[in-house]
C-alpha cells in the first residue's frame, strides 16, 4: 500500500491522498472516491476514512479521498460557484485525474452524510460512476429540503429514542410518581408512536419523487448502491418517511442494499462500529470487483 | 484575500512518514525563525484542523516558514489509530524541526501546541534544548486528569447520542475515547505525564494560553517560569475545542490573532 499526496483540479487547487495497492492498480476494478463528511477534512470523522482507503487498497482498489475548495488543504474557490455546483464538478475532476494517473475508467463514490448528496448527484450526472456507498444518506439539498418531513422525521426520532431509552427505564417511571416528568412529552411520545401508521400514509403524498426516480434510473444504468444508516438517526427516519416504500419496490436487486445499524451514532463513533461499518463495506466492495 | 501558498507532503522515515503542510512566508517579509504546529490528538485534532490551517496562515503571512504535520498514527500520516506513544511523537517533533530548518532555511525553531500537542512541544523544548520559543494553547499539565476529563466527556457524549449505546457505563478504565482506541501503552504514557516534573529549561521564550476560566494554569506557569524561561500568559476566554461536538470544526479567532501577534513581537 503507497500513499501519496494529489494536487489536482483547474489551478491544481484541491488536495487528496491517492492510496495505491501494493501491487499496482488493476485496469479492470474500479476506482473509489472519499468524499468529505460535512466540514471534517478528508481523513473523515474518527479518521475512518484513512482506515478504510488502506482497506480497500488492500483488496486491490485505487482510493482518492480529498477536499473539496474550502475544506481542509483545498483552497477557497474564486468563482463563487455554490456549494452543490462545485462539490460535484470537483469529484469529476478527482475522477479526471485518476483516468489520468492511473487509467481509472470506473468509479465507486463514497459519503456521509453531506457527502452522499454530492455521491448521488455525481452518479446520476455521469455514467463513469458505477457504484456508491451511501453512509446515513440525505439524498435531497438542506436547502430544498421538506420542512414538514424533516419536522414529522424529528419528531419520530426523537419518539423513537424516548420509546427505547426513556419509556422502559424505571427512573422515568419513578419521576412520574414523584411529579418530575415532563407529562406532556411522554404521553407526546406515546401518541406519536401509536399513530405512527397514519404518520406513514401521510408521508407517502410528499416523498421526493424525483430522488426516486433517479434511484430507478441509476439502477436501471446497472450503477451499485450500498445504503447504510445508524438506528435512531433523523437521517434515518427521513428516508423511511421518503424512499423507504419506493426501495421496497425495488427489492430483491442486487443492485441495491441497504443496512440499518443498531445503536450507533451518526458518525459510527464507537470502535467496535467502525469495525462493524469497514467489514460492511469492504464485502460489498468485493461484489463490486466480481462484477 | 490573502495568497496561501501551501506545500503538501510526505516527509520523514520510511517507516514512519508524515504527512504535513509547508507553509512559505510571504515573499520580502520572511524572518529568520521557522514554526512548527504540533496537533492535539484524537478527536481534538478533528476539531482544531481549520483552525490550525487558518493559524499556519496567518503565521506565514506574518513572514514566518511555517510546518504543521500531522504525528505517526494520526491524520494522514502513516500508522493506525492504536499505534499511538508518546515516545513516537516526540521523535516526530524531532523530524519535523528538521524539515522546518531545510525547507524554511532557519536554524531558529518554535513549536506551537494546542493541549497534548502543547504537552509534546514542551516536553520536546526541555529534551532537546533547541528550541527557541513555545507556544502552549491549554497544554494538558496532568495526563491523569487528561483522561479523566476525556473519558467524562466521552460517555456524555454517547449517552447524548441518538441511541444511547448499551455498552457506554463508565469503565475504571476506558478503553476508547470518542471514536479513538486508548491502547494499554498510550494510557500507560498519558498516565505518567506530568509537565510540572519537567526541571531543563524548555525554550529561551514561552507564551501560555488559557481558553478555560477554570483551569489552574498558574502553577504551571510559575513553574515554567523557575526553569528560568521567559514566561507570558494570556487568559483568552474562547471556545474549548476539546469539548465542543466532534462534527464541527471552530475557529478562536482571538486566540489565532494573540499567537501571531506574541510571535511577531518576539521573533521580530
Amino acid at each position: 500500500m503507497r500513499e501519496q499526496v494529489l494536487r489536482f483540479g483547474k489551478s491544481r487547487s484541491l488536495v487528496g491522498i491517492l492510496t495505491d495497492p501494493p501491487a499496482g492498480a488493476a485496469a479492470d476494478l474500479p476506482a473509489f472516491v472519499l468524499l468529505n463528511a460535512g466540514l471534517v477534512h478528508r481523513v473523515g470523522p474518527h479518521r475512518m476514512f484513512v482506515q478504510m482507503a488502506r482497506n480497500l487498497a488492500a483488496m486491490g482498489f485505487v482510493v482518492l479521498r480529498f477536499d473539496h475548495s474550502g475544506i481542509g488543504d483545498s483552497k477557497v474557490r474564486e468563482d463563487h460557484l455554490p456549494f452543490e455546483q462545485s462539490a460535484i464538478s470537483e469529484t469529476q475532476e478527482a475522477m479526471n485525474c485518476l483516468s489520468a494517473l492511473r487509467g481509472s475508467k470506473r468509479f465507486v463514490l463514497v459519503g456521509l452524510c453531506s457527502g452522499t448528496f454530492t455521491s448521488f448527484r455525481t452518479a446520476r450526472s455521469d455514467s463513469r460512476v458505477v457504484g456508491a456507498v451511501l453512509l446515513n444518506a440525505l439524498l435531497e439539498s438542506p436547502e430544498t429540503i421538506n420542512e414538514a418531513a424533516v419536522a414529522d422525521a424529528f419528531s419520530r426520532k426523537t419518539a423513537r429514542g424516548y420509546w427505547h431509552s426513556k419509556i422502559f427505564l424505571s427512573q422515568s417511571w419513578l419521576k412520574i410518581i414523584t411529579g418530575k416528568a415532563s407529562y406532556r412529552q411522554i404521553l407526546g411520545v406515546l401518541y406519536l408512536r401509536l399513530r405512527s401508521p397514519f404518520i406513514r400514509r401521510r408521508s407517502n403524498n410528499y416523498g421526493p419523487k424525483q430522488i426516486a426516480a433517479d434511484l430507478r434510473s441509476l439502477i436501471d444504468r446497472g450503477v451499485k448502491l450500498f445504503f447504510v444508516y445508524s438506528e435512531g438517526t433523523s437521517v434515518l427516519e427521513y428516508f423511511r418517511l421518503t424512499l423507504a416504500d419506493e426501495i421496497r419496490r425495488m427489492t430483491p436487486s442486487d443492485k441495491l442494499r441497504v443496512e440499518i445499524m443498531q445503536e450507533t451514532d451518526h458518525t459510527f463513533t464507537l470502535l467496535r462500529h467502525q469495525a462493524h461499518l469497514l467489514k460492511l463495506v469492504c464485502r460489498w466492495a468485493r461484489s463490486m470487483a466480481r462484477d | 484575500m490573502t495568497l496561501e501558498k501551501i506545500n503538501p507532503f510526505f516527509f520523514g522515515y520510511s517507516a514512519t512518514r508524515l504527512f504535513g503542510c509547508y507553509h512559505a512566508p510571504r515573499p520580502g517579509a520572511a524572518r529568520d525563525c521557522g514554526i512548527v504546529l504540533c496537533y492535539p490528538m484524537g478527536h481534538e485534532y478533528i476539531v482544531s484542523h481549520r483552525a490550525y490551517q487558518k493559524l499556519a496562515v496567518r503565521l506565514s503571512q506574518a513572514g514566518f516558514p511555517v510546518l504543521r504535520f500531522d504525528f505517526y498514527g494520526c491524520g494522514d500520516s502513516a500508522g493506525d489509530n492504536d499505534q499511538h506513544h508518546l515516545g513516537q511523537w516526540l521523535a516526530d517533533i524531532a523530524t519535523a524541526i528538521d524539515e522546518i530548518r531545510r525547507r524554511g532555511r532557519v536554524v531558529k525553531v518554535c513549536l506551537v501546541g494546542l493541549r497534548l500537542g502543547g504537552s509534546l512541544a514542551i516536553l520536546a523544548g526541555a529534551q532537546r534544548g533547541d528550541v527557541a520559543g513555545l507556544v502552549l494553547w491549554d497544554p494538558v499539565i496532568s495526563g491523569k486528569t487528561y483522561v479523566q476529563q476525556l473519558t467524562q466527556i466521552h460517555h456524555e457524549t454517547l449517552q447524548h447520542a441518538d441511541t444511547p449505546p448499551s455498552s457506554a457505563l463508565v469503565k475504571e478504565k476506558p478503553t476508547e475515547i470518542l471514536g479513538f482506541p486508548l491502547t494499554d501503552s498510550l494510557f500507560a504514557d498519558l498516565i505518567k505525564l506530568d509537565l510540572l516534573a519537567i526541571r531543563q529549561k524548555p525554550a529561551n521564550n514561552v507564551l501560555v494560553i488559557k481558553s478555560d476560566p477554570d483551569a489552574d494554569g498558574g502553577r504551571f506557569t510559575e513553574h515554567v517560569k523557575s526553569t528560568a524561561a521567559q514566561v507570558e500568559s494570556q487568559h483568552l476566554p474562547g471556545p474549548q475545542l476539546w469539548t465542543a461536538d466532534v462534527n464541527k470544526v471552530l475557529v478562536p479567532n482571538q486566540i489565532l490573532g494573540s499567537v501571531v501577534a506574541w510571535m511577531s513581537r518576539v521573533y521580530p
